[in-house]
């Protein structure tokens, strides 16, 4: 973990640890690989956070240990996975925020990633091994934090990067698709003339929750005849169930929590 | 400074990434010629020539930090910042971060916008390159050193992909690939020392 230990900010220790690790056998199905279980992986989960972004009291918000007990995942035993110490390490980088954008929302922040350089080089790393051998000629990231996760693995495996954004900020001709929200839609786009028909491409973001801007992104893609061959995200949160909005769309993932 | 000022002034790439640069006339409004870099991301061999000339002038200059503006410095700063083992720290506009956050305003043509930096990413003492994909008047790389400076960094660089004529805040240092003039216009150029 990294130095995110100022004054005002304290983590004990970096949240959910559910080290779910999906991957796809040739026939297409997925098999889901339980890493080992060892005491190191699991510990109660407390997050305390001082201070907010916009108020000058401190507050300090901790999450019980055993709500915490709950979401983690007993392993079965099984021969260590030769990546698992690098997901160990991405997602003991992942720092949860409370209530962030609004009361009882658990924000996975992956900042702290980003400033662990190990860290964020294996998950790049896991992708690009996952890709480079797969015929992959665009990776699509979803704005914004997708844009982080995305050009990198997209100079790896050799691909173009396609930035799929919020409506008016590309500024060519676009198409776009609309996608709904808790309360209400909104619209993500894409350049026309972007991507070509019959292309093999990934859809990057840092996480994926309700699956909404995943399957827009998928959608604007599928439109001008690009084949999804897989979307990718660091973070799933499982219980959201975008797993089940994107259907038979493959899904890989590093780290999954409740 | 220009990459065409170093002894980079021959490279074939420079010429490349030029023409790989799309302009999109009166984006977002009438008068504005937009320099857009989605289409130098779409060819896989200038991209990566991009990063790569960033990273071959950063990776002996020390630098722990890599710090990127939303949201176009995102599609370049996180490959220099692997390549060069830097950390990668997003400067956001407002309330997109989610932890406790410092924050700086600037101006713009009409108004003013702000810039933020999560408390903690970066310490004291550590050397820092801000990197977006174009500056124009200065005012975001101004908020962004100003923000790194606040915590004690230090800001070897500035870099940008293209540079546009009419900087009207003093950049001590700011390294850019490209040069582009709006077309079709007759110019007046503004340049300001401070």
């Amino acid at each position: 973990m990294n130095a995110l230990t100022g004054n005002s900010l304290k983590i004990s220790r970096v949240n959910i640890v559910s080290k779910k690790f999906q991957r796809h056998s040739p026939s297409g199905n997925s098999v889901t690989l339980k890493s080992p279980n060892t005491s190191t992986n699991f510990q109660p989960i407390r997050a305390t956070v001082t201070g907010g972004a916009d108020s000058g009291e401190t507050h300090s918000t901790v999450l019980s240990t055993e709500s915490a007990r709950d979401q983690l995942r007993p392993d079965m035993a099984a021969s260590p996975d030769v990546t698992d110490g690098r997901i160990a390490g991405i997602s003991a980088a992942i720092r949860v925020i409370p209530d962030f954008p609004k009361p009882g929302i658990l924000f996975q922040d992956i900042t702290t990633l980003l400033l662990d350089p190990k860290a964020f080089k294996d998950t790049i790393d896991l992708f690009v091994e996952r890709y480079k051998d797969k015929d992959i000629s665009v990776v699509a990231g979803i704005e914004a934090r997708g844009f982080i996760f995305g050009p990198p693995i997209a100079l790896a495996i050799g691909a173009k990067f396609v930035p799929i954004r919020k409506p008016n900020k590309l500024p060519g001709e676009v198409i776009s698709e609309e996608y709904s929200l808790e309360y209400g839609t909104d619209k993500m786009e894409m350049h026309v003339g972007a991507v070509q028909a019959g292309e093999r491409a990934l859809v990057i973001d840092d996480l994926i929750a309700t699956g909404g801007t995943l399957c827009a992104a998928i959608s604007l893609l599928e439109r001008v005849g690009v084949q999804v061959v897989e979307c990718a995200c660091v973070i799933e949160l499982a219980d959201l169930k975008g797993r089940d909005r994107l259907g038979d769309r493959p899904l890989f993932v590093l780290v999954s929590s409740i | 400074m220009f990459a065409a000022e170093t002894e980079l002034k021959e490279d074939p790439r420079l010429q490349a990434i030029f023409e790989a640069i799309r302009v999109i006339p009166n984006f977002p409004k009438p008068g504005i010629m937009f320099q857009d870099i989605t289409t130098l991301l779409l060819n896989h061999k200038v991209f990566k020539d991009t990063v790569d000339m960033f990273v071959d002038r950063y990776r002996d200059m020390d630098i722990s930090v890599v710090a990127g503006v939303e949201a176009r410095g995102f599609m370049f700063g996180p490959s220099i910042a692997l390549a060069i083992g830097a950390k990668f720290v997003p400067l956001r506009k407002p309330k997109k971060l989610p932890g406790e956050v410092i924050s700086e305003a600037y101006e713009l043509e009409y108004g003013t916008d702000c810039l933020e930096m999560h408390v903690g990413a970066v310490q004291p003492g550590e050397r820092a390159v801000v990197i977006d994909d174009l500056v124009a008047t200065g005012g975001t790389l101004s908020a962004a050193i100003k923000l790194l400076e606040r915590v004690g960094a230090e800001v070897a660089e500035c870099a940008c992909v293209i540079g546009l004529p009419q900087f009207k805040v003093k950049l001590d240092s700011v390294y850019m690939l490209v040069f582009h003039l709006p077309f079709n216009q007759i110019l007046t150029i503004y340049l300001f020392f401070g």
